[in-house]
């Protein structure tokens, strides 16, 4: 057992996050930090200050430093993005409360006065030992995955799909002959599946992948379009529910992307005002990196961001 | 307490913990005993589960298949008391460990008991009720 005696700087975390307007009923925004970016000792130790004592046991707790890094910025990441948005003057990141819902899915315990409305601010987040990423929305439920490109598949990728993805993913997957593009697929697929059920926030159980599809569908009503076809504006993420009666399922959107060339980002929000017959135009992202309380970088447009499909 | 030095980042917390003692041949529930790592310096918590607990090479075979999936160093501690979560699994991780332990003991988990399983032991229990119902 060690124990080490620290002096720690006593930092006004609040005045060093840039404030910003929520986004828009259509818009996106997502904040990723890169724990390979944070090597400052005394920068992590005020992302563990801003973290109330269980959260900070929580991140304490996880085995191996890389493990414990990307926990800490992940709950560093939530508070201080929140935060910026001064919610109700909320502006502090260490004041923020969390709690989850029925399912488990975290959202935000606002403090306000009086009867009020709780604030529209929804979010979601994702990470990996080498990317965490914050999803925000306005009005509108929102799942988030990120996952690294070159993640390895411990099982043969077809017995894994067969076992559960639905039946139309797997001749998905099956058609593709070359095994690395078919782990890649395999992965944007997961993304976009695990994105869809957090977006849902009902619990893993609460809508098996087996029983609903996610595919890519051309612009033309009705059509298939095969891989080689596949390009930003072209086409979009649709997902079919077994479970959900069709009407439903059309009112979540998608949006795929390679973040930083290192990651494959899902995110799958609610749409409103989706009418049948009516095509909605995809909803606009904007993406910044983060070390929080040091620098923002908005890098939409830029080549950090690689949009496969879904936005603009 | 923990800390962030400035040339290399590590945490060193005041942690006790109490590794589980081999399960007895001496009836079916066994005590277990968890230290609870804090940074304060009170006593750490210690929890009680009285479970009839899986049978050790259930739990060890969990154990190995856990080590595979996360590809952990062979110096971190895997035990029954282990929590998916604090050793890196993901939840692609956790449905890799769920088939991996479908394929090995011959059983089908549900989606609602895999999301249950929080730790090996509880995978270990699941396991061998698994079995027994066949």
């Amino acid at each position: 057992m060690k124990l080490h005696c620290f002096e720690r700087t006593f930092f006004h975390s609040s005045s060093s996050l840039t404030p910003i307007q929520l986004p828009s009923p259509m818009e996106t925004h997502l904040w990723y930090v890169k724990p390979s970016e944070v090597k400052s000792g005394s920068l992590l130790n005020q992302y563990l200050d801003i973290l109330p004592p269980c959260e900070r046991e929580n991140v304490l707790q996880m085995r191996g430093e890389e493990l414990r890094k990307s926990a800490l910025l992940a709950r560093a990441l939530v508070r201080t993005t929140i935060a910026r948005y001064q919610i109700n003057s909320h502006s502090n990141p260490r004041s923020l409360k969390f709690r989850k819902n029925l399912h488990g899915k975290p959202e935000v315990q606002w403090q306000f006065r009086d009867d009020q409305h709780p604030p529209p601010l929804h979010f979601n987040i994702s990470h990996t030992t080498s990317l965490v990423a914050c999803g925000v929305t306005t009005n509108a439920q929102i799942g988030i995955d990120v996952e690294e490109k070159h993640r390895s598949i411990k099982h043969n990728i077809l017995s894994f799909a067969r076992r559960y993805f639905s039946k139309h993913e797997v001749q998905f997957l099956a058609a593709i002959s070359d095994p690395q593009v078919q782990r890649m697929e395999f992965i944007k697929l997961w993304t976009l599946k695990e994105a869809y059920v957090k977006a849902l926030g009902k619990g893993f159980s609460g809508a098996p992948f087996k029983t609903f599809t996610i595919r890519f569908k051309g612009v033309m009503e009705g059509g298939f379009i095969t891989l080689e076809d596949l390009s930003p504006k072209a086409s979009e993420i649709v997902v079919d529910s077994f479970d959900d009666p069709a009407d439903l399922t059309s009112n979540w959107q998608f949006s795929l992307l390679e973040l930083a060339n290192s990651h494959y980002a899902a995110i799958c929000t609610e749409k409103h005002g989706a009418g049948s017959g009516k095509r909605n135009a995809p909803g606009k992202l904007t993406v910044w990196k983060t070390v929080p309380f040091l620098e923002d970088e908005c890098v939409s447009g830029t080549a950090a961001v690689k949009i496969i499909c879904g936005v603009q | 307490m923990a800390s962030f030095t400035a040339s290399s980042v590590s945490f060193s917390a005041v942690s006790c913990s109490f590794k589980q003692n081999k399960v007895s041949s001496l009836g079916k529930a066994s005590l277990s005993f968890s230290g609870n790592g804090s940074s304060s310096r009170r006593l750490p918590a210690l929890r009680f589960r009285v479970s009839c607990a899986a049978k050790p090479e259930t739990v060890n075979k969990v154990v190995e298949i856990v080590r595979k999936q996360l590809a952990l160093p062979n110096d971190r501690d895997v035990s029954g008391e282990s929590k998916f979560a604090t050793l890196g699994a993901d939840s692609l991780d956790t449905v890799e460990i769920v088939m991996g332990l479908e394929e090995e003991f011959g059983i089908s988990v549900e989606e609602e008991s895999a999301q249950s399983i929080t730790t090996v032991q509880d995978a270990a229990d699941l396991i061998e009720k698994l079995l027994e119902k066949k």
